[in-house]
């Protein structure tokens, strides 16, 4: 019982690791506070 | 005008349709190592269409010529496409062939010739709305190009390779080298992609569009890329690309002076990237065989002195740009 309640920690810790990893770097960002899109036409093309 | 359209996959057989229903294209000659894909594509075609498998398929008599099929190909098919007196179009979205092919600028230019190098979603008609982009400014100082989705079996290698390469950004004058994988942005695309976590990749759209802008301080370019992604990009691809990616999108950031104020243009697309760049490649070896482009070998942002005419005939074909307007 000690021994698998180890192995499942190290794991758990194993995959805490590589997730801590993989999200190193950049700092995300916030999705547009208003507005949105419109198609380009008309007098946006002349 | 007689055109060449050298690769019939996601890209090249899209080109070859467009280019068939285009006036004053009265021949297309369509080449792929791929027997069955060609005859398909031709046969599609009518019989302006002629097929060829063989890798050095004769250039003499074409007016442009549409490089379609792996990047790695381009720079020998370019030379040969010159010295048959043919302009050159190349769809290629990565960083090294695009390199090779710029460095054609004095042969292309001593031939009075062109050669347009990214004609295609990511680069290409990225290059075209940030130069329409750029003509609402006094001066540009940053433009900034994310994109997401892939096209073909090609593009999907290229972008899985170009994770694990250098990018390549534009920064206070200089060249700066990052890791491609690195420097995570969450780039609002037109719906339905929308939100996306963009990173630095090795390609080659700062090094196109950078010289239309003289001033620029900033340019850089990301890819949308998902974790999976970036943990395998070291690794060979796990698995054969899929034939044909889903709906993608590009979104293009300029920013700069008008007038007095600093301001923020933001234009995107959304489609089949197979599709819209097949489209874009189509419209540029129109523009190039009419003497629209400039000679020489560059991005479509610095050959096309006016992106307005493709982008009008591309929206024609059903490739919409976006602009978005808010607060972002």
């Amino acid at each position: 019982m000690i021994r698998f309640l180890r192995r499942a920690s190290l794991a758990v810790g194993i995959m805490g690791l590589v997730a801590a990893v993989l999200r190193l770097r950049g700092t995300g960002g916030t999705p547009p506070q208003s507005g949105g899109w419109r198609e380009l036409s008309g007098p946006d093309l002349r | 005008m007689r055109i060449a359209v050298l690769g019939a996959g996601a890209v090249g057989s899209r080109a070859a349709r467009q280019l068939a229903s285009t006036p004053g294209v009265r021949a297309l000659t369509v080449a792929d190592p791929d027997a069955r894909l060609v005859e398909a594509v031709c046969a599609s075609l009518g019989p302006m269409a002629t097929p060829s498998t063989s890798p050095e398929v004769d250039l003499a008599g074409h007016d442009v010529v549409v490089l379609a099929g792996p990047g790695k190909h381009h720079r020998s098919q370019a030379e040969r496409a010159l010295e048959a007196g043919a302009s050159v179009v190349s769809c290629t979205n990565e960083l090294a062939p695009a390199r090779q092919l710029l460095a054609l600028d004095d042969e292309a230019r001593v031939r009075s010739r062109t050669v347009a190098v990214g004609a295609g979603f990511a680069p290409g008609l990225s290059d075209l709305l940030a130069a329409h982009a750029g003509r609402l400014f006094d001066e540009v100082h940053e433009v900034h190009v994310a994109r997401s989705g892939t096209g073909g079996p090609a593009c999907a290698r290229a972008h899985h390779a170009s994770l694990r390469g250098l990018a390549l950004d534009w920064r206070d004058g200089a060249w700066v080298s990052r890791q491609g994988g690195s420097g995570r942005e969450l780039a609002w695309f037109p719906d339905p992609v929308a939100g996306q976590d963009c990173y630095r990749a090795s390609l080659p759209d700062a090094l196109l569009f950078g010289p239309a802008f003289p001033g620029l301080v900033r340019g850089t370019s990301r890819v949308a890329a998902t974790r999976r992604d970036r943990l395998t990009a070291p690794l060979p691809m796990l698995r054969q690309p899929h034939p044909e990616g889903l709906v993608g999108a590009i979104r293009v950031e300029v920013r700069g002076r008008r007038g007095q104020s600093f301001e923020t243009v933001v234009y995107g697309a959304v489609d089949r990237p197979g599709l819209a760049a097949g489209a874009v490649a189509a419209m540029a070896a129109v523009a190039t065989g009419t003497g629209l482009a400039r000679t020489g070998a560059a991005g479509l942002a610095v050959l096309l002195p006016d992106p307005l005419p493709l982008l009008q005939e591309l929206a024609n074909r059903g490739v919409r740009c976006a602009t978005f307007s808010g607060s972002a």
